[in-house]
């Protein structure tokens, strides 16, 4: 077991759910953000939740599943497009156990469960990102990019590297969970 | 990457998209960076330890540890499978593997067997890659709409005006430049099929094939007797080998493409830019003599990915099996070395320390990175002529309490080295000179039990940081009045964390790394084999029997960092 990874109690405000979130973090829109339980959102990260569709009521702009990191200075921003001339965002969908490292911007449409991203990545608008595939750190995927399930994408443009190994889920769920016991308050 | 135009700074931006302008600064400052390795998150250099696949080996023994055959014999164990059958592992370099399912990695279309000889492995529908860059390619109508910023929007609907030509998003090439346009937006993949088959190169391979068919059982003949398991091909009985007629000479061919010989030596000698040229990587994809200027590139039908089922080499027994749908992460069969053998992590507890030093000193500034990013800093490596302990964690997978012993591999290093000032001293010097100490005695890791899965335990760390890995228990003091590092440190649910320790020479350098030898005793509940598939799987009435399973494994604690002065005498 690797060590803990130590926070500043007074740096994060944890919810019911077990969401941890950096005072330091830009939560814009919060009423327009789904968090599932256990995810770990980084000092510096930015998720746009106030770049919702046109039109009234409530509306997900982006929602998290359980046990996530939003890295350290992330930027999550819905995708949009101007569609029969009408300029609009869409909901991005990040299911569980989803890891997106320090720096990377991310524009997706949907990313499944067990997907990791790496540092510094850019994320292009309304790519798909299929279960258990990993993202290289420094890739850059352009837009409408379709990420197939257990597969490792790399460079600029991310292209196809390899096929990932058959246990990368219960591998990514373990280090994704274990993350979440490491990440642990100490006073100050 | 020519092709990334100036105006990738269009003014007229709203204030949330901010960001978008460092966004593509990255773009243009990463492209093409190098992702040797392909990491995510900075872990490599952490301690490691690797299983033993003996397929490449005709002995059950792994090589040592500082060959270079060693390094294609070990494998993580997340990698490798487990044959109940011959009661071995198997990696990915021995398992027999046979295709599931084919399907587009861009569209994720499943395509059947059958249309997938027709179709030449690559996706029929409206799929296709860059040629330039790889990316994939969208389908955009003459008049692409512009935003306001005056920069082109993702293509995302072919309406509009025809022709329709095939774009990059990211390089921004486009179909038009090599003359290839379409009139409807549909179908496409099947008009450039007919390009493809209709070329030269095509059209000789088929005739080729068609050549060589009648050929072909004297061939698989041969082939099936040299070797065994490869299944015989008997259509139809040929005689004599004909002499073969190509339809295109081959002086025509290879002026093909540009012209050949003097004209592309002309076109060399008047390049502007290196870009003009397509570079390897953009032309083996063609099968044949094709121009290698840059400009002459054709859109790629994506080729199809497949879903691959995987056998034991030896009793050909299923070990893995997928699920037939194409994006589905589950399988019917997966018989994985991890639900086998118990896994094993290997950690320095003064690497930790340090590190977890370093990690407090950095809050407030950093947080989830700080820890990941000192690897490798002060205090981590291990230095010649020191004394280090570690810590092996094992983590027991079966139901069924096992007991462990660990041995450590002899190397067969000659140590009759004669100390003489030249070239042998270094050869001698290389050779990591370490002596590591492992528990004696065989220690118990209690079985593996659901409740066990640490879903909600916070507490896992305890209350006292500073004692985390330094044993609970199994802490003594050997006769120098020494702490004990050597033995049973802790047990904890299914796991079993044993200290070792590593004497390094005063002229040491290279990598401790060690073959470490794992084997395990455990009950076996399994019928009897003979009772076999006759009337319901009957458990034996036997008492359940104690069964050993013993594994090889390398353990690479890392670099020792050499003293000055031994790293200066041996290389002058
Ligand atoms: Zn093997
Ligand atoms: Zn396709
Ligand atoms: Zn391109
Ligand atoms: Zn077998």
């Amino acid at each position: 077991m690797d060590p803990p990874i130590y926070y500043s109690k007074a740096e994060f405000i944890e919810t019911d759910t077990g969401n941890k979130v950096s005072r330091r973090a830009t939560i814009a829109g919060p009423q327009n953000i789904i968090l599932g339980g256990k995810t770990i959102i980084s000092s510096g990260a930015i998720i746009r939740g106030d770049l919702r569709r046109t039109g009234p009521g409530h509306a997900v702009v982006i929602s998290l599943g359980r046990y996530c990191l939003v890295g350290e200075g992330c930027v999550m921003r819905p995708p949009y497009k101007t569609y029969r001339g009408n300029f609009n965002y869409y909901p991005m969908k990040i299911g569980d156990h989803v890891h997106i490292g320090a720096n990377s911007v991310v524009e997706a449409a949907t990313i499944g469960n067990h997907v990791e991203i790496g540092k510094n990545c850019v994320i292009g608008k309304f790519t798909i990102i299929k279960d258990c595939a990993k993202i290289a750190d420094n890739t850059i995927v352009p837009p409408n990019t379709v990420i197939p399930a257990l597969s490792l994408f790399a460079g600029s443009p991310g292209r196809f590297i390899e096929d990932l190994p058959e246990s990368t889920q219960e591998m990514v769920e373990a280090q994704t969970k274990q993350f979440y016991t490491r990440f642990q308050p100490l006073e100050r | 990457m020519l092709k990334r135009s100036e105006d990738e700074d269009g003014p007229g931006r709203g204030p949330h998209d901010l960001r978008d302008a460092s966004t593509c600064q990255d773009v243009l400052s990463l492209s093409i960076s190098s992702t040797a390795g392909y990491p995510v998150g900075g872990t490599e250099m952490a301690p490691s330890v690797q299983y033993h696949c003996a397929c490449l080996s005709s002995s059950p023994a792994p090589p040592p540890p500082h060959l270079p055959s060693s390094s294609s014999s070990f494998h993580p164990l997340h990698t490798l499978f487990f044959c109940e059958e011959c009661d071995a592992v198997r990696c990915n370099r021995c398992v027999a593997v046979e295709v599931s399912t084919y399907y587009c990695p861009n569209c994720l279309f499943e395509v059947p067997s059958a249309s997938v000889r027709a179709e030449k492995n690559r996706c029929a529908r409206n799929c296709f890659m860059c040629p330039n860059c790889r990316n994939t390619l969208s389908v955009v109508p003459s008049d692409p709409p512009e935003n306001s910023d005056g920069r082109l929007t993702v293509p995302i609907s072919a309406v509009g005006e025809p022709p329709f030509f095939l774009y990059c998003n990211h390089c921004r090439w486009d179909s038009a430049e090599v003359g290839i346009t379409f009139e409807k937006p549909t179908g496409l993949a099947a008009q450039l099929q007919k390009f493809e088959d209709s070329a030269p190169d095509s059209l000789e391979f088929d005739r080729l094939k068609e050549h060589f068919e009648p050929f072909i059982p004297a061939a698989s003949a041969a082939l099936a007797r040299d070797i065994p398991g490869v299944s015989k091909y008997n259509p139809s009985q040929g005689d004599e080998m004909t002499e073969y007629r190509s339809r295109v000479d081959i002086a025509t061919a290879s002026r093909m493409g540009t012209g050949g010989g003097d004209a592309d030596v002309e076109y060399m000698r008047h390049l502007e830019t290196v870009s003009e040229v397509a570079s390897l990587n953009q032309r083996w994809t063609s099968s044949w003599a094709t121009s290698f200027q840059a400009r002459d590139l054709k859109p790629l039908r994506i080729p199809l990915h497949s879903k691959r089922s995987k056998r034991c080499p030896a009793c050909t027994h299923i070990l893995i099996k997928p699920e037939q749908k194409a994006q589905s992460v589950r399988y019917k069969i997966k018989l994985v070395a991890a639900n086998y053998l118990p896994a094993i992590t290997v950690t320095l507890p003064h690497a930790q320390q340090a590190q977890a030093e370093a990690a407090r000193r950095s809050l407030g500034k950093s947080t989830a990175a700080a820890p990941e990013d000192d690897r490798g800093g002060s205090g981590v490596g291990m230095h010649a002529g020191k004394t280090y302990p570690f810590h092996l964690a094992l983590t027991n997978p079966l139901y069924d309490p096992i007991q462990v012993r660990l041995s450590v591999q002899r190397m067969h290093v000659s140590t009759a080295t004669t100390t003489s000032a030249d070239g042998s001293a270094t050869e001698k010097a290389r050779r990591p000179p370490f002596a590591v100490s492992l528990p004696t005695s065989s220690f118990p890791i209690a079985a593996f039990a659901e409740a066990w899965e640490y879903e909600d335990d916070e507490d896992m760390f305890g209350v006292d940081d500073d004692e985390v890995g330094a044993g609970r228990g199994g802490r003594e003091k050997d006769g120098r009045g020494k702490v004990k590092t050597v033995g049973v440190l802790e047990k904890r649910a299914n796991v079993t964390v044993v200290g070792g320790e590593v004497v390094i020479g005063k002229e040491a350098r290279g990598a401790v790394k060690f073959n470490m030898l794992v084997s395990y005793t455990y009950r076996s509940d399994d019928p009897a084999p003979s009772e076999g598939n006759d009337g319901s799987p009957t458990k034996s009435t036997k008492p359940p029997e104690i069964k050993t399973f013993a594994f090889y494994t390398v353990v690479d604690l890392g670099l020792i960092i050499p003293r000055e002065d031994v790293r200066l005498d041996s290389e002058s």
